[in-house]
This record gives C-alpha cells, sequence and structure tokens, in this order.
C-alpha cells in the first residue's frame, strides 16, 4: 500500500511501475536518490539508473544527451537545486526541445527545517519563461497518479513537475476528473469569488472557502494543476462568473501561477486579482503548515483575501 | 543538406589535409564578410574537425549505432561549416551570408547544420550532453561512438569537472573528447587569465585515458583517435595548437 500522504513516496511508486512498461525511461538523480525515494527504481532497472553525484548542472545535460540518442529520460532532483542548473535547462533541453522530464521535489516550503537556502519559490517563475518547456504542478498525491504516468507516456518535450515532500493532504480524491495537459479543474464550485492555485496550498483555499460559506460568501476554488499551458478558458470563465480572483501559490508572487493567471485575465476578461504567495525567502520551521502561517499563505490569508475584495468591488 | 541515404564516405588522411588547407582558405575569407566570427578559434580547432567528421564519423539511421559529433565549442562551427562546404554538404556561398538573419549558417552551430549533434555555445554543456549520449549507447549496446571537441578556456567552467568525474564511473570506452590547446581565451592568453598546464593531470588523475597530438596535423590527430577507440576507457585527447593563423 502506497502512502498517499507523501508525495515522494507516490513518485517512486509510479516510477517503478512505468519502468516495467516503457524500456526508454531512464531516472537520474544528482545524490538525493534516498530523499527523493527513486533509488527504489535504480534498484530494480540499475542500467537506466544514473545517479551522477552532487552535480545538477551536469545532471540536465547529461539527461539531454540521453534523450537525443534515444532515451526517455526523468530527472529527480530538489526543486531549489535544479535552478543552479537553469542555464544548462535552458541551452543543452529547452532550446532543442528535447524529451526530458524534470521533477523537482521538496518544493515550496516542504523542505521546513532546512530553511530559506533548500526552500524553492522561484522554479515555476523561470520554468516558465523558457519557450518549449511546460508546467505542471499536482495538488495532491492523486493528482500525481492521475497526471504524470500520462505526462511521461504521452507528453512530448521538456516538463517541470513541481511537487513537494510529505505532509500532503489529500484534497482530491473524490474528483472524478482526467489529467489533460492544459486543463484546470473546479474543486469547489461558487459564484461570490474564485481562489486560484495550484500544488498542496490549495488544501487552504478549500479550509477557506468552507469558513467563508458559513458567512454566506460563496467561494469556488480552481486547481490549475497545468500551469503551462494555462486553462484560459476556464480562467476566463471564472472570471466573468465571479468578477474576483484570488490567487494562490506556495511560491514567490512574482512571476509564478499568480502572474500566469494575470496574463491570461488581462487579455481575456480583467478582474480584480489579489495575488496570495510569497515574496521574501523562507526559513525553518516544526512543520510547512507552520511557514506557510507565518508567511500568510494560509486559510486565514485566503479569508482576508476574499474578504478585501468584496469590500472593494461592492 | 540531409547526409543519411546519400551514403557517407571517409577520406583519406592525405585526402583530409588537403581538404583543411581548402577550407582553410574559405574561413578566412569568411572572416572577411562577418567581423564576430571567431576566427582564431575556428582555425585552431579545423582540423581536428576535418578529421573527426571526414575521417571517422560512421552513420546509421539507429541513434545508438550511428556516430555523434559534439561541437562543445560550438564558437568553432565557422570551421566546421568551411568543412563541409568543401566536401559539397553546404553551399559556399551561402557561408558568407554567416550571421545574416535568416541564414542557417550563424556563429554556433544548431541541429539544421549536417554532423552537429546538438545546438551548441555555452561551454561545458556539450561534454555532459556527450557523456549522455555515450551512456545511452552503452546501455542498449550500440555501436556508436561519441566525438566531442572542447577548447582550454571552457576547461574553467565547474561543470568540466562535473562531468569528467562521472564519465570513467560509467566506462565509457565509446567517448572520445579533444581539447583544442590554442592557450587562447575570451580574453587573452591562458596563462595570464587561468592557467591549464595542469588540466591533462586532472583528467588522467580521474580515470581519463589520456592523448597528446599536434593539432595541425591529421596524422597525428588520426594516430590520436586510433588510441582512443582502441580503448576502454573515455579518452582525451589534448591537441597542441596555434591560434595565430591555424598552424596549418
Amino acid at each position: 500500500m502506497i502512502d498517499l500522504s507523501s508525495q515522494r513516496e507516490v513518485l517512486a511508486a509510479i516510477l517503478e511501475e512505468l519502468g516495467e512498461r516503457l524500456e526508454d525511461l531512464a531516472v537520474i538523480t544528482a545524490d538525493v536518490g534516498k530523499s527523493t525515494r527513486v533509488y527504489r527504481f535504480g534498484k530494480k532497472f540499475p542500467e537506466r539508473y544514473f545517479n551522477v553525484g552532487v552535480s545538477e548542472q551536469h545532471m540536465i545535460s547529461f539527461a539531454a544527451g540521453l534523450s537525443m540518442a534515444g532515451a526517455r529520460p526523468i530527472v529527480v532532483g530538489f526543486s531549489v537545486f535544479l535552478m543552479r542548473a537553469w542555464e544548462q535547462i535552458r541551452n543543452s533541453l529547452d532550446i532543442m526541445n528535447l524529451n526530458v522530464k524534470i521533477v523537482g521535489t521538496h518544493s515550496g516550503f516542504s523542505d521546513f527545517a532546512d530553511g530559506s537556502t533548500h526552500q524553492s519559490l522561484e522554479d515555476i517563475s523561470l520554468m516558465r519563461s523558457l519557450p518549449n518547456m511546460k508546467v505542471v504542478v499536482p495538488a495532491d498525491s492523486i493528482d500525481i497518479q492521475r497526471s504524470l504516468p500520462q505526462i511521461v507516456e504521452s507528453v512530448h518535450g521538456p516538463l517541470y513537475y513541481r511537487i513537494g515532500r510529505d505532509e500532503s493532504q489529500v484534497i482530491t480524491s473524490g474528483c472524478t476528473y482526467k489529467f489533460s495537459l492544459g486543463r484546470g479543474y473546479v474543486l469547489r464550485d461558487g459564484y461570490d469569488i474564485a481562489v486560484v492555485g495550484a500544488g498542496p496550498i490549495l488544501s487552504e483555499a478549500i479550509k477557506a472557502s468552507d469558513e467563508l460559506k458559513k458567512e454566506g460568501v460563496s467561494v469556488a476554488v480552481i486547481n490549475l494543476l497545468s500551469i503551462k499551458p494555462i486553462d484560459e478558458e476556464l480562467l476566463e470563465k471564472y472570471a466573468r462568473k465571479t468578477g474576483r480572483i484570488v490567487a494562490l501559490e506556495e511560491h514567490s508572487i512574482y512571476g509564478g501561477v499568480g502572474s500566469a493567471i494575470a496574463e491570461v485575465l488581462a487579455r481575456k476578461y480583467p478582474v480584480k486579482i489579489k495575488f496570495v504567495g510569497t515574496s521574501t525567502y523562507g526559513r525553518s520551521a516544526k512543520s510547512t503548515k507552520e511557514l506557510w502561517s507565518h508567511f500568510g499563505l494560509n486559510s486565514a490569508s485566503v479569508v482576508a483575501g476574499c474578504k478585501d475584495l468584496l469590500k472593494s468591488s461592492k | 543538406m540531409d547526409i543519411k541515404g546519400g551514403g557517407w564516405r571517409s577520406f583519406s588522411l592525405d585526402e583530409i589535409e588537403f581538404i583543411s588547407e581548402k577550407a582553410k582558405k574559405t574561413l578566412k575569407e569568411m572572416s572577411k564578410y562577418d567581423e564576430h566570427i571567431h576566427l582564431e578559434s575556428s582555425l585552431s580547432s579545423l582540423k581536428a574537425i576535418s578529421t573527426i567528421i571526414l575521417g571517422y564519423w560512421r552513420d546509421s539511421d539507429n541513434p545508438i549505432d550511428r556516430d555523434w559529433f559534439i561541437l562543445s565549442k560550438g564558437h568553432a562551427a565557422p570551421a566546421l561549416y568551411a568543412v563541409l562546404a568543401e566536401v559539397g554538404l553546404l553551399d559556399k556561398k551561402e557561408l558568407f551570408n554567416i550571421n545574416k538573419v535568416g541564414s542557417p549558417i550563424q556563429n554556433h552551430p544548431d541541429l539544421s547544420i549536417p554532423f552537429v549533434g546538438m545546438t551548441s555555445g555555452s561551454l561545458a554543456q556539450g561534454l555532459s550532453f556527450s557523456l549522455g549520449i555515450s551512456a545511452w549507447i552503452k546501455v542498449k549496446n550500440g555501436k556508436g561512438r561519441v566525438f566531442t571537441l572542447m577548447g582550454d578556456g571552457e576547461q574553467d567552467e565547474g561543470q568540466v569537472w562535473e562531468a569528467i568525474t562521472h564519465a570513467p564511473v560509467m566506462r565509457l570506452g565509446n567517448l572520445t573528447v579533444i581539447v583544442d590547446l590554442n592557450r587562447r581565451q575570451l580574453d587573452g592568453s591562458v596563462h595570464e587569465i587561468k592557467p591549464k598546464d595542469y588540466m591533462p593531470l586532472v583528467w588522467k588523475a580521474v580515470g581519463w585515458n589520456v592523448i597528446f597530438c599536434d593539432g595541425h596535423n591529421v596524422r597525428s590527430i588520426a594516430h590520436a583517435l586510433e588510441n582512443a577507440l582502441a580503448s576502454s576507457l573515455p579518452s582525451v585527447v589534448f591537441a597542441e595548437t596555434s591560434h595565430v593563423d591555424g598552424g596549418c
């Protein structure tokens, strides 16, 4: 039985399963095989598992070369340290539109104890700016099970897949949607405000929606899941329907999910947007949720954001 | 420009020497059309390029059975273009359009050019990329071999260390790297900026088969490549060259 509360456990189980079916699948990591759990793929398929040592830049160009020779590489690393290889991602990989999937683990505040150097809050922004790169951010382990196998099997080209570590609350188990790149999904319907975001932080949006419901405010919660390409139609629909958007992300508000939403709505149907995300570096704490509260990303911040918007647009 | 299906042939070393001399003239001519060409660095790499692609490179439709040429020092691309034009794989007139927007002939090479296995220009990445190709060929028991050309200035990149310590671990005997020792880097002499004399010792220490040759002599280069191809270790050839006029 897979531990559904741990994103990395689910990741490892999926890669093992895909390895059975796909003979060209290769997994590459940079001395974080144990921390990301993908060493299990290596135990099963030692020839197709490459631990390159603590060498993130080399890892990316190396994976690009594997792809050029016919492999289907999955790079797995801490999202924060993949950023040091951004230029390799650009020049060894994206520029040739090579079929390499990059899984960034321990994203956002999920590596709570290790502090600011280990907490990636800028990765979506960096990856999103690359012309061929696609970006997917699953909300929970069920979302990973829904989307990752399909991405590996049938989405061609470079794609950044951002996951957390453990402690991910399952929030989409009741949903019946199937993953489709470029589609977003309604987790809660509502008509006063739409909270739009991606990743485990959406659990706080659900909580906020429940709280506001008691006060008679109807809050929709949208799981974007695919940040690039993004579901323009769904964003426009909810902008028209509610007239107010709260963008929620476990990431910098500069260039991240909120910015992606704003880029669409500025063109399609401009409405007021409240950006809930980070604008500074993280720090060590005892839990991820403690950091969400500390940096104003919790349900209380979402509730406050919703109320601000309601006030200003009355 | 598609070389596949046409049947690629190997040239004799005398023919390669002759073609290289003609290509050298073409290259100097090209530099009159665009001042941004990295002429010195192209001249010093010219014979290593011509010896690999005209003397050794083997084709196949299967990516693990064909040979690969990775120009990690992408700024030597004009030398590659000049050689390709001499053997009819590029239109010589097109060479003089270098860096005109719309021309496939650019300062750094992309995948549209015959023999180019990687869009390159950012230093050291071609080395890691080559390891990836070599590793997959080895995993799949392919016949392909990988030839990678680097500069000596390029040795400054930290990624070189990340890559050279990895290749021997995987015992990539199908990988041959040539380092063009022209003793120059962008800002001037390597001796003034960061000496490179210890580099062969570094590569040797981490497990490479280290070979030296005269980078302006096709026979010397070929001799080194034979040695490299016979080794079960990854090989590096340090090719002594002169930046002044390509030494030819």
